[in-house]
């Protein structure tokens, strides 16, 4: 199960914030713990360059995107290698949807069309599209183009 | 909406300026009614719809009628043809999920929208649909599902798929119908839908074993197109491996080549899968091993933090049971401790703790010892926990290991590391007898500056019990003598129990402790008066070297016997009177603990406080609370209790399970009893045993549950009489019968009447198995001999056609109740023919040693050789009986 989608900008304000599986006590938990590893670790990382921990038998992959934090949690088949590749997924979309690594005013600027890629590549925990281009159509309602 | 003209990417403007600055629920929730407007605006709507969802993914939540007000807004959005605004649309009633009263409403338009020509169309119907969907109206949309999952358009499918997999969840029997679709579904060419199809076929068969076989059989053949599918059909092959091994042990296994292929494999993801498959087979070799090995340690040094982690967790996980298949990898994690991922580091610094040997042991020290102080406290803990397990491997190493947790001790650090330090240090001095001086010197240093009370009474307490038994008990008196001066009145309290504890127990010390005691009788805190008032007096505090009593040290320091709990109860009901509190009413019957607190109770031992409960101490606990119960006390040596049988299904109202109690001439039931409804509170709970197919028992007694609250386990017994030493079988049907009260959840108060009520339990069983212990012998052969042919029994049986032979055996164990020796209850794969050693303690203790030999023939027919020896005639002829009935 995919866990947690997280995305905050770089003073770790929470942008978004998608859980699944993950009971509404412990959320306030895990936004804290995983904005806190972001301020230890994400200092002078470049982007889309990933970085991984574990903790509590579940996994994080996260990374620095233009001005903007994303993180990733998963635990048993989304290991941290299936958890990178979801990160990837996510970041094209991003970058894609704005042109650019986003700043946090342009991540806003952009936050509607983020959510529906967000809602293409994440259903409910479990992974569903992992082509961007394809992504791309479908926020459009265009089918994708390799079919 | 000017906040949403698109500006250029000035940061300083930024700052000031975003689109949701002060946005507010309540007016977000107003400018909701344009959804109303007869001329939509979609753009404006759009824009909503975003600050709404801006909310929820700040983990807003909005009020029942507030998102019923807004759903039913955003059902009015389907009259619009704009296409980016129906793309909105679907994700914000996702997000909303409407409750079912109210689905009904778009499921009309949902169900037009998922018989539309326009494919997407189709694909975000489905998910919607299957979102908020309940059971009946699924099996309307069925048969579009059923099509959806084949349809040519890979988004469809995927969709139809996914929803599969979380319908599953909730309507387990619709889905399954499914199975020939999404079977199709796996040929697919699209990678992803192929993916998913595997993934919920998987969970659709998952309790098949044959046709998961077929199913990874035939894939590992094909073509399988994603790397996330191959990873899941990875997973599947060990399963089927697993389990498949069980039965098959000698030859070469299942898949191998396809996991030992999949190494080569051009993703990452697919090689770590692979490789984790390999090093988590049953048994696997040294010669399996080594290409998982050879490939993890390569990623060891690969640039990216994500494969180092994973290849050195893997490689951590080896370590715990293959240490020396990962020795070779040892130089390439010495160099990842200095990693600047921490995680990483700390894994592979676990990893060399395991793996290294004793020579190299001071090396690692130093390394680690530069590690320390850049980490957190939770992966400081996992190398403690470490380098303990090191220590009791290479007790020779003590020194430099102890040195090291001492001197970690005296650094920062927060309660939960302080006390892995501290238990780690006690367990070492509990191991190692040599270690025991150095380790308390330690921890009396520890105390010297300790900022937390819990750690400093647990050490006082530590050092009372194993301080006097040192050669120089004297040298530790300093030290705890500083606490009565220095320290709060919870640990000077401690330091007097401590102090006492010296003084009863080495008598050349008493005078001078008594010196000190006498002191503490002017501490301005009533409890560390009161002990020492006690002390003084109970161990003679005169000046005089006499030795204490053997009842005083009892008396003092032994173990209370009874749960502190009841005893807190007693205390707190007694009131005082001329008659004094007499602790011998206190009830000794263990509550157990509250489920909640059962499930949060952790399984490591810990250190300090109690010492480790012996083996026999379920056997001991049920044996205190029996005698504790007076109609109970007069049934003489408790033989045997079984283990908890359930009478309910798993998550019933009431979960109740029976432990059978066997004395010589009677049996006793042990209900354990649960209440799972918050708002009921049970009283006078029976079970009323009916035992019409038990002839030979006869109901003697039945001990009622005052009171059975919400989650709050207790138990009521019935006792039978049964012919002595007859091992006498039945069946009872039992029924709970209780006085249900309703209990208000938000004061907790129950309700002054109640309603009598009952409810049905499963049946329980006396079988012969019940007067047998499982005892075993270390060396059958000689305990054979010993015995004697006096009285052996030998005859033939046969079992009839049987599944295999191994069942045969487990069969014949099982109704025996006996425990097989030296492994021989395993029978080698596709033999022919077994022998099984066994051994016991039939009930009047007699011992009972029994060799079985097996056969099988090509029809499956299993015939049996059954020899027993025994102590007594009559149980080696019980035995037989046994089997021939």
């Amino acid at each position: 199960m995919l866990l947690a989608v997280l995305i905050t900008n770089s003073e770790g304000n929470i942008l978004v914030e998608r859980f699944n599986g993950v009971p509404g006590e412990e959320r306030l938990h895990w936004r804290s713990f995983l904005v806190k590893l972001g301020a230890d670790n994400l200092k002078g990382v470049k982007n889309e360059e990933l970085c991984v921990a574990s903790h509590k038998s579940v996994y994080i992959v996260y990374t620095v995107l233009g001005h903007v934090n994303i993180y990733l949690v998963g635990k048993d088949e989304y290991d941290e290698l299936a958890l990178s590749e979801a990160i990837f997924v996510v970041t094209s979309a991003i970058k894609d949807v704005c042109g650019k690594p986003p700043t946090e005013r342009l991540f806003l600027d952009k936050y509607g069309r983020i959510c529906l890629c967000l809602d293409e590549i994440v259903w409910k925990g479990l992974l569903e599209n992992t082509d961007k281009d394809r992504i791309k159509r479908l926020v459009r309602l265009k089918p994708p183009t390799e079919f | 909406m000017a906040q949403f003209v698109k500006k250029d990417d000035d940061r300083d403007e930024e700052a000031e300026y975003s689109p949701f600055l002060g946005i507010e629920k309540g007016a977000v929730l107003q400018d909701a009614r344009v959804f109303n407007d007869p001329q939509l605006d979609s753009r404006r709507c759009s824009q909503v719809i975003t600050k709404l969802l801006y909310l929820l993914n700040q983990g807003e939540t909005f009020t029942k009628v507030e998102a019923t007000e807004v759903f039913f807004a955003v059902t009015k959005l389907f009259q619009s043809k704009d296409i980016g605004l129906r793309r909105m649309v679907y994700l914000i009633i996702k997000e909303l999920s409407p409750s079912s009263d109210e689905v009904i409403i778009v499921t009309s338009s949902l169900m037009k929208d998922m018989n539309s020509k326009t494919d997407v169309y189709r694909a975000n119907a489905i998910r919607v649909l299957c979102r908020i969907t309940d059971g009946t109206l699924l099996t309307q949309i069925e048969r579009y599902l059923k099509q959806a999952i084949v349809d040519k358009n890979p988004v469809v499918a995927s969709a139809a798929l996914v929803s599969g997999i979380h319908l599953l969840q909730t309507n387990p029997e619709i889905v399954k119908r499914w199975s020939n679709e999404v079977q199709e579904a796996v040929q697919s060419r699209a990678a992803l839908v192929q993916f998913h199809a595997l993934a919920l076929l998987h969970q659709i068969r998952q309790n098949d074993r044959l046709a998961v076989s077929k199913l990874v059989t035939s894939l590992t053949r094909g073509t399988v197109r994603s790397p996330l599918a191959q990873c899941l059909l990875i997973r599947y092959a060990s399963q089927v491996i697993r389990e498949s091994s069980m039965n098959n042990q000698s030859g070469d296994r299942p898949f191998y080549d396809y996991l030992e292929g999949c190494l080569r494999h051009k993703a990452e993801m697919v090689i770590f899968e692979a490789a984790r498959a390999i090093t988590e087979l049953n048994g696997v070799t040294s010669r399996e091993l080594t290409p998982a090995i050879t490939v993890l340690q390569l990623f060891l040094s690969s640039s990216k933090p994500v494969l180092r982690f994973a290849a050195v967790r893997t490689l951590n996980k080896v370590a715990m049971t293959h240490p020396m298949a990962v020795t070779n990898c040892n130089i390439d994690m010495e160099s990842l401790i200095s990693d600047q991922n921490r995680s990483i580091a700390t894994l592979a610094i676990t990893s060399l703790l395991k793996t290294g040997n004793e020579s190299g042991v001071d090396r690692l020290m130093k390394q680690i010892t530069n590690f320390m102080s850049d980490i957190a406290d939770e992966f400081k803990i996992v190398v403690v926990d470490a380098i303990r397990s090191l220590c009791l491997k290479f007790p020779l190493k003590y020194r430099s290991l102890m040195n090291f947790l001492s001197n970690i001790l005296r650094e920062e650090g927060g309660f939960e590391y302080k006390k892995a330090i501290v238990d780690s240090i006690v367990i070492l001095i509990r191991d190692i007898p040599d270690a025991k001086e150095s380790g308390l010197l330690h921890l009396c240093e520890f105390i010297e500056d300790c900022e937390f009370t819990y750690l400093s009474t647990q050490i006082l307490h530590f050092l009372g019990v194993e301080g006097p038994k040192t050669s120089d008990p004297s040298k530790y008196i300093r030290y705890i003598y500083n606490r009565v001066i220095l320290e709060n009145a919870t640990v000077r309290a401690s330091a007097v129990s401590t102090l006492a504890k010296f003084g009863a127990m080495v008598d050349s010390l008493k005078p001078r402790i008594f010196i000190l005691l006498r002191r503490c009788l002017y501490d301005n805190d009533d409890e560390v008066r009161d002990r020492a008032t006690l002390y003084l007096n109970t161990l003679g505090g005169d000046g005089s070297v006499v030795e204490t009593e053997k009842d005083v040290k009892d008396f003092l320091f032994g173990s209370l016997d009874i749960p502190l709990v009841n005893l807190e109860t007693s205390l707190k009901n007694y009131e005082p009177t001329e008659e004094h509190f007499d602790i011998s009413s206190v009830p000794k019957e263990v509550k157990s603990q509250p489920l909640a607190e059962k499930k949060s109770a952790g399984k490591k031992p810990t250190a300090l406080g109690a010492p480790p409960a012996a083996p026999t101490s379920t056997v001991d606990a049920y044996e205190k609370l029996l005698s504790s119960i007076p109609e109970f006390s007069t049934f003489g040596q408790l033989f045997k209790s079984s283990a908890p049988v359930e009478l309910t299904e798993a998550e019933t109202e009431y979960a109740v399970n029976v432990v059978k109690h066997i004395f010589d001439k009677h049996v006793v039931f042990q209900y354990n009893c649960t209440n799972t409804i918050p708002e009921q509170l049970l009283e006078n709970v029976v079970v009323v045993v009916d035992a019409s197919e038990a002839e030979e028992f006869a109901e003697v007694a039945t001990k009622p549950l005052k009171a059975l609250p919400y989650d709050t386990p207790g138990q009521t017994f019935v006792a039978f009489e049964k012919p002595e030493g007859v091992p006498a079988v039945g069946r009872f049907s039992n029924v709970l019968k209780f006085i249900v009260k309703e209990v208000d959840p938000s004061t907790g108060e129950a309700e002054e009447d109640g309603v009598e009520d009952e409810y049905q339990l499963e049946d329980s069983e006396i079988v012969a198995a019940d007067y047998m212990l499982k005892v075993g012998v270390s060396n059958f052969r000689n305990a054979w001999e010993s015995l004697g042919p006096d009285f052996e029994r030998i005859d033939e049986y046969g079992l009839g056609p049987r599944e295999s032979l191994s069942e045969a055996v487990n069969a014949v164990v099982n109704l025996l109740g006996m425990q097989p020796c030296e492994g021989t209850e395993v029978v080698a794969a596709n033999s022919r023919s077994h022998s099984c050693l066994l051994s016991g303690v039939y009930i009047g203790n007699v011992k009972v040693l029994v060799r079985l030999s097996f056969g099988v023939d090509s029809s499956k027919e299993v015939a049996m050789k059954l020899a027993v020896r025994s102590e007594d005639e009559s149980v080696s002829d019980a035995i037989h009986e046994i089997v021939a009935n």
